[in-house]
Order: structure tokens, then C-alpha cells, then sequence
């Protein structure tokens, strides 16, 4: 058999595809999505101060470093049977906000926008492979773009003492009391992300309602895990819900994670006892949330058909709804006399619980911690479920078909650069991965 | 002509990057210069004619060796952006992998440390960079200009027992301004660079050495720093405090 490697590109960090051939090289056998340079941040924690650990928790994504952070902090609070305050779980909550108007915006302007552009021909053939030149056809959308990750940028320096790997998340609560300038500030900064995130939504619906979605990004019907408060969308706190084929959704405490999923630490990869891949991310809060608590989101969405809602491109456009409904949010936050209040943190002295497990809804989906202690209270098993590791085996399934239906008429190298668009939808995140 | 830029990353948490997409000069950045590889948010594979390598990430991986190499022969200056790729980074907590500065394997002009790298700071080396002049670094310790400092008294002899506060006791220094050492609780600064305007400790929150060390001798800054302190046990045992983010000696 002959392996095809090729490099990825426009992904955050570094990644592979390994494309098989067989039959004198005239048929794809598979392919398959490779991370390597696995760092093993579940040694790493071992034998760590249950204060230290979030702080280098947080080192393991530069993007997702609030919910890593946070589901760290949870898992410890779970051990000490303790409840941040009210004021700590909004403070954590614009934290959370800031970092996916960041996320969620460089993954739509640096790789699913140009690829969007392309698959529908909206520049009249003119390739846009670099995300740069986007800034001369399309201005106004990209200063909105830069805008956006600028604000989310910003709303994590004012709540979280920088802007990358927080300094005031700590386990019990957070170390912040907002002075009103800022909080004045974050709402300014809020306004205008609003404003911005309505013109883009249109933008979308302008340059894509009326488009019919290529079949090979359509969903095999995979199975649906996501976090949401009864059925409304939220990403710090609830049950987590299983969909199925059959639309039935089962309902468990994160607590209970292991009697649907688990890890082997030494090996890579999680197991579901399930038959289908599972999606987790944008699209998968979506099928699971019934709703975004809004009037807006609900006539946005309704611009789209089925053809679009399951379809792996849709999830740009959640990502712009989603982003609307967090913005809406935060400015509800922002208003709350509670975040004002100055508070002294609880005092974390003794350990009620052998297991600690933490878990938050990370921009690109379910991000659970779970720490196990020993007798003398030192940490001797970690478990890291990450997103995007979930993600893999679905990415591994669409990349697979499709190539092996392209090569049937088109060459290697259009396999290659085609089967990326598909990767780069599911918005993978490789430091995470690689956890 | 502007400056072509290369910005790759090794193996890292793209933390150092993602701040460079977010500084208040970015726009400016992005009209001055070139960026000719940044497979970040470009197509473009060939690596040729660089004025200005940016490398992201410690080595972790044989195969990360070649890439640098053919960044440093192609490149004019190259530099460690962040303290992954000055130091090692927080992969030197690791006991089964290696974290090495990509100092270990090419020769390079200079680092631009922080875990991130403090915005002001990557901003203002940019922008020298792209005018085609040094960047400068503090050589000073994180210390020197600390809104603590004031009660320092310089014959330490303090009976450290702590690595951070509890939770109860974190206070901003403007609620008490008492160095954290006076306190039992382990503070980096003596031995860490200059260079991030004490948020962590404008937060109540002691320095964990984000910055690196301040001189290429870290190992003896440390002897140095612990021979006017007293270690608890239980810190004396705990991995990871000096060197979580970089190693005792450095080719830089
Ligand atoms: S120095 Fe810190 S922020 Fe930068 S890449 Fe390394 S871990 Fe990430
Ligand atoms: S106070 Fe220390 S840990 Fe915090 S940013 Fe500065 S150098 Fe880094």
C-alpha cells in the first residue's frame, strides 16, 4: 500500500493527512487525520498542587485556555465539595464569552470563510488561498473580523489579568472585583461586537442562503454530545445530553461520564460504546439545544434549510449565532448588581472527595477533567477529555469518502487540497488534541 | 521593501501566536511587512528568502529539527517567540519528554520571552524589528520595579511554606503592599526578567517565572536566591518550581 502524506494547512498548529492507496494505486483504501507530538499534559499534572494545576492546565491551548482553565478548577472544586459564588460563575462566565468571540472569529475569517468562498464560487473563480488577499475583496468583513478577535481579546485582559492563560482563575473562585470603568468598558466593547455580529450574519444569509450545500460535507449521521441547561444553551453549567439517530437524547451528570465514555491514558483516543462517531462542537450544541433563549437566532436560523442544518459547513454559521447569543449574554451580565460586589474567596482546607471531575462547553466543544487522589491526597490518575479528540474518527469517516469518491475523477493532488476544507471545518484544535 | 516575515510554530500551545493576531499594532504589522510563510492562516509552503523568523514552540520532536533548520539557512534573523521556544516552556515539567529551546539546534538573534509573551512587550519588538533595529530586552529583575517592593528589606532570611496564597488570602497590593517572601509565600521575581508590568502580582497572585530567567546562569541566580530563604520541606520536594518554564543554562 502507498502512502500519500500531505501537510495541513490554515489549521491552528500542526497536523497531517495520511492518504492509502491501493489496487496499483488507483483506489483510496482510507485516510486518515494524524496528530503527532503528543505532550502529555495527564503525566504532567501528576503529583501537582491542586492550586498549581490550572495555571498549567491552562498551557495546554492558547485558544481554549479559559475552559481549560475552568474545567480544571471545577474538577478541583469537585474534590473540596465546594461552590464558587454566584459573582465568580459570571466573572468565569465573560471569561468564557471573551474567549469564544476570539475562537469562534479567527476560525471563521482564517479558515472556513476563504474556504467557503471557494466551494461556492462567490469570487468568480478567483482563488483566495490566502486569507490576506481576502482583506482587498472584502474589507469591511474583515475589519469586523479583526474587531471581533480584538474585542474578545480585550474582554479576557479586563476579567481575566491577561489576555492568554488567566491569571485570576483560580480554584474557588475568581480574583477579580470589576471597577465600573471596566465594566463600562466591556459593555462598550459588547455593543460593538453586537453590531458587528449582526452585519456578518446577514452577510452570510446574503452570500449563502441561497446556496445548495455540496453533499460531501453532509453529515453521516453521527451521534450529538453536547452541555446544555434543560434544553437552553449554556456552556458553564447542566447536563450533558447524548443524541442518537432516533433523536432521542439521554440526559447524565458529568459525574457519571465513564458509563458512556472513557479513556485509556496510555493509549490515544475515546471510547464510546456506541455505533456511530460522535460530533461534539458548534453543530453539536445546536442539534442538542433547543433553543438560544432569543427571538433573533430563531429568524436567523430560519433562512436555512435541511440540506444546510446538517451539513458540517453549517457549523460557520452557528458560529456566528452562537457568538450573537453569547454577546446578548454577557451584556445581561454586565448589568448584574452581583458582579460589582467585592467578595472574599472560600478557603480551600479539606478534601471531601477522591474524584474530582470539572467540565464546560470549550468553543469547540465538551471539555472534561477528571483528577483521581490518593490516600495522602496527592494526584495519581488524570484524564483529559478534549474535544477535538472526539471529533477525530467522524473527521477520519468524511474525509475518507470523500476522497475515495473524488479520485474517481479528479487527481491526487485536488484529493489533497480538497479533503482539507473538510478538516478545517470541523475546526480542530491541534494543541488540544495534542494534549 | 518590506520585510518579509515566517511565523511556524514547534510544539507549543499556539498562545504566542494567537497574540500576535490580537495586538493593537497588528493592522500596522500586516501593512508593513510581508508575511511569506504562516501556514497559521496561509497556503504557502515554500520557505525562501525570510527576512524575519518567528518560531513558536520548543523542540519535542526529531523531525522538528530539519524544519528549523531549513527556517535558519533560508532566514536572515530567526527568533524564540515565547518561552517554549526560549526555554522549553511548560514542557519541562514533563519527565518523558523533551523540551528543548530551539537555541539548542541553531544559532538564533534573540528571544522574546513571556508564557504568553506580554502584549506591550511582543508589540514594541515587532515593530524595531520591522524598522530593521535590535529588540531590547529589561535586564533587570522582575524585583526592580515591583508596587511591593518598598518593604523589602534586602537580608531576606524568610521561612517560605507556601507556593501560592489560599484562595482567602489573596490580596491586591493596594490592600496590603507586604512582599510576598515577608508572607511565607514563594515569589519568583528575584530571579525572573523584567518585562510584564507585575500582572500577576498587581492581581495578588505571586510570580510563577513566566518570563524566563534573567540571566543565562539561572542555576546560579537560584543557589543564589535560595541561600537567602528558607524552603519549606514540602516545597524543597516539589517538582517544578524553578524550572517549570525553563532550564538551568541556556547557549543564547
Ligand atoms: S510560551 Fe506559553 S503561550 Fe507561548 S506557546 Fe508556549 S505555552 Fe503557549
Ligand atoms: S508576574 Fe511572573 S508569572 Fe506573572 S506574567 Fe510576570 S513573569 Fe509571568
Amino acid at each position: 500500500m502507498k502512502k500519500v502524506i500531505e501537510v495541513c494547512t490554515r489549521i491552528e498548529g500542526h497536523a497531517k493527512v495520511n492518504i492509502f492507496l491501493e489496487n496499483q494505486n488507483d483506489e483510496i483504501s482510507y485516510v486518515d487525520f494524524e496528530i503527532s507530538a503528543y505532550r502529555g499534559f495527564e503525566n504532567i499534572l501528576l503529583k501537582k498542587k491542586l492550586l498549581d494545576i490550572p495555571k498549567i492546565a491552562s498551557r495546554i491551548c492558547g485558544l481554549c485556555h479559559v475552559s481549560q482553565s475552568i474545567a480544571s478548577c471545577k474538577a478541583i472544586e469537585n474534590l473540596y465539595e465546594l461552590e464558587p459564588s454566584e459573582q465568580s460563575v459570571l466573572l468565569r462566565r465573560l471569561l468564557m464569552i471573551g474567549e469564544l468571540i476570539k475562537s469562534h472569529s479567527m476560525h471563521f475569517f482564517f479558515q472556513s470563510f476563504p474556504d467557503l468562498i471557494n466551494i461556492f464560487n462567490i469570487n468568480n473563480n478567483r482563488e483566495l488561498l490566502l486569507p490576506y488577499k481576502l482583506i482587498k475583496d472584502y474589507p469591511q468583513i474583515t475589519s469586523n473580523f479583526f474587531d471581533l478577535i480584538k474585542i474578545g481579546n480585550e474582554i479576557d485582559k479586563i476579567f481575566g489579568g491577561r489576555a492568554i492563560h488567566s491569571i485570576t482563575l483560580i480554584p474557588g473562585g475568581l480574583v477579580y472585583t470589576p471597577s465600573k470603568k471596566n465594566t463600562i468598558l466591556s459593555r462598550r466593547y459588547f455593543q460593538k461586537a453586537l453590531t458587528n455580529l449582526e452585519f456578518l450574519i446577514e452577510k452570510f444569509i446574503e452570500f449563502f442562503s441561497n446556496q445548495v450545500p455540496p453533499t460531501e460535507y453532509m453529515l453521516p449521521n453521527p451521534i450529538y454530545l453536547a452541555l446544555h441547561d434543560q434544553k437552553t444553551y449554556d456552556r458553564y453549567t447542566g447536563l450533558l445530553g447524548i443524541k442518537k439517530k432516533n433523536n432521542k437524547t439521554v440526559n447524565f451528570f458529568g459525574k457519571n461520564y465513564s458509563n458512556y465514555f472513557d479513556k485509556d491514558i496510555n493509549l490515544r483516543g475515546i471510547n464510546f460504546n456506541l455505533d456511530e462517531n460522535v460530533l461534539v462542537g458548534p453543530l453539536a450544541r445546536n442539534k442538542i439545544v433547543e433553543n438560544y433563549g432569543l427571538d433573533e437566532t430563531s429568524s436567523y436560523l430560519s433562512y436555512f434549510d435541511n440540506n444546510w442544518k446538517n451539513n458540517i459547513l453549517f457549523g460557520s454559521f452557528i458560529r456566528l449565532i452562537e457568538m450573537f447569543a453569547e454577546v446578548k449574554k454577557g451584556l445581561e451580565i454586565l448589568d448584574d448588581p452581583l458582579l460589582n460586589k467585592k467578595e472574599v474567596l472560600p478557603s480551600l482546607n479539606s478534601i471531601q472527595n477522591s474524584d474530582g471531575i470539572g467540565y464546560v462547553e470549550a468553543p469547540r466543544g465538551i471539555l472534561l477533567h477528571h483528577y483521581h487522589l490518593n490516600r495522602e491526597n496527592s494526584v495519581d490518575q488524570v484524564k483529559l477529555f478534549i474535544a477535538t479528540e472526539i471529533n477525530i474518527p467522524l473527521i477520519n469517516e468524511m474525509i475518507t469518502k470523500y476522497a475515495q469518491k473524488l479520485y474517481e475523477k479528479e487527481d491526487i493532488n485536488s484529493v489533497k487540497k480538497k479533503i482539507q476544507m473538510i478538516i478545517r471545518s470541523f475546526d480542530p484544535c491541534v494543541s488540544c488534541a495534542t494534549h | 521593501m518590506k520585510p518579509k516575515f515566517l511565523i511556524t510554530s514547534l510544539t507549543g500551545c499556539s498562545g504566542c501566536i494567537a497574540t500576535i493576531m490580537s495586538l493593537d499594532v497588528s493592522p500596522q504589522l500586516l501593512e508593513r511587512s510581508k508575511l511569506s510563510y504562516f501556514p497559521f492562516m496561509s497556503d504557502i509552503k515554500t520557505i525562501e528568502n525570510i527576512d524575519i523568523a518567528l518560531i513558536e514552540g520548543c523542540v519535542s520532536e526529531e523531525s522538528q529539527i530539519e524544519h528549523l533548520k531549513t527556517v535558519r539557512k533560508n532566514a536572515k534573523k530567526v527568533y524564540a517567540l515565547g518561552s517554549c521556544a526560549a526555554f522549553g516552556g511548560i514542557l519541562n515539567l514533563s519527565t518523558k519528554k523533551d523540551a528543548e529551546p530551539i537555541s539548542n539546534y541553531i544559532e538564533i538573534d534573540g528571544i522574546i520571552p513571556g508564557c504568553p509573551i506580554p502584549a506591550n512587550l511582543l508589540g514594541n519588538c515587532l515593530i524595531r524589528l520591522i524598522e530593521n533595529k535590535e529588540i531590547i530586552l529589561s535586564e533587570k529583575n522582575l524585583c526592580d520595579s515591583c508596587p511591593l517592593r518598598g518593604n523589602i528589606e534586602h537580608d531576606f532570611d524568610y521561612k517560605i511554606n507556601k507556593l501560592y496564597p489560599n484562595p482567602d488570602e489573596i490580596v491586591s497590593p493596594e490592600e496590603n503592599s507586604e512582599c510576598f517572601l515577608k508572607r511565607g509565600i514563594l515569589c519568583l521575581g528575584p530571579v525572573i526578567r523584567d518585562g510584564c508590568e507585575h500582572i500577576c502580582i498587581k492581581k495578588g497572585i505571586p510570580c510563577e517565572g513566566c518570563m524566563g530567567p534573567v540571566s543565562k546562569d539561572f542555576t546560579a541566580n537560584i543557589v543564589n536566591f535560595l541561600s537567602l530563604v528558607k524552603l519549606s520541606k514540602d516545597l524543597k520536594g516539589y517538582d517544578g518550581i524553578f524550572y517549570r518554564f525553563s532550564k538551568p543554562k541556556f547557549n543564547w
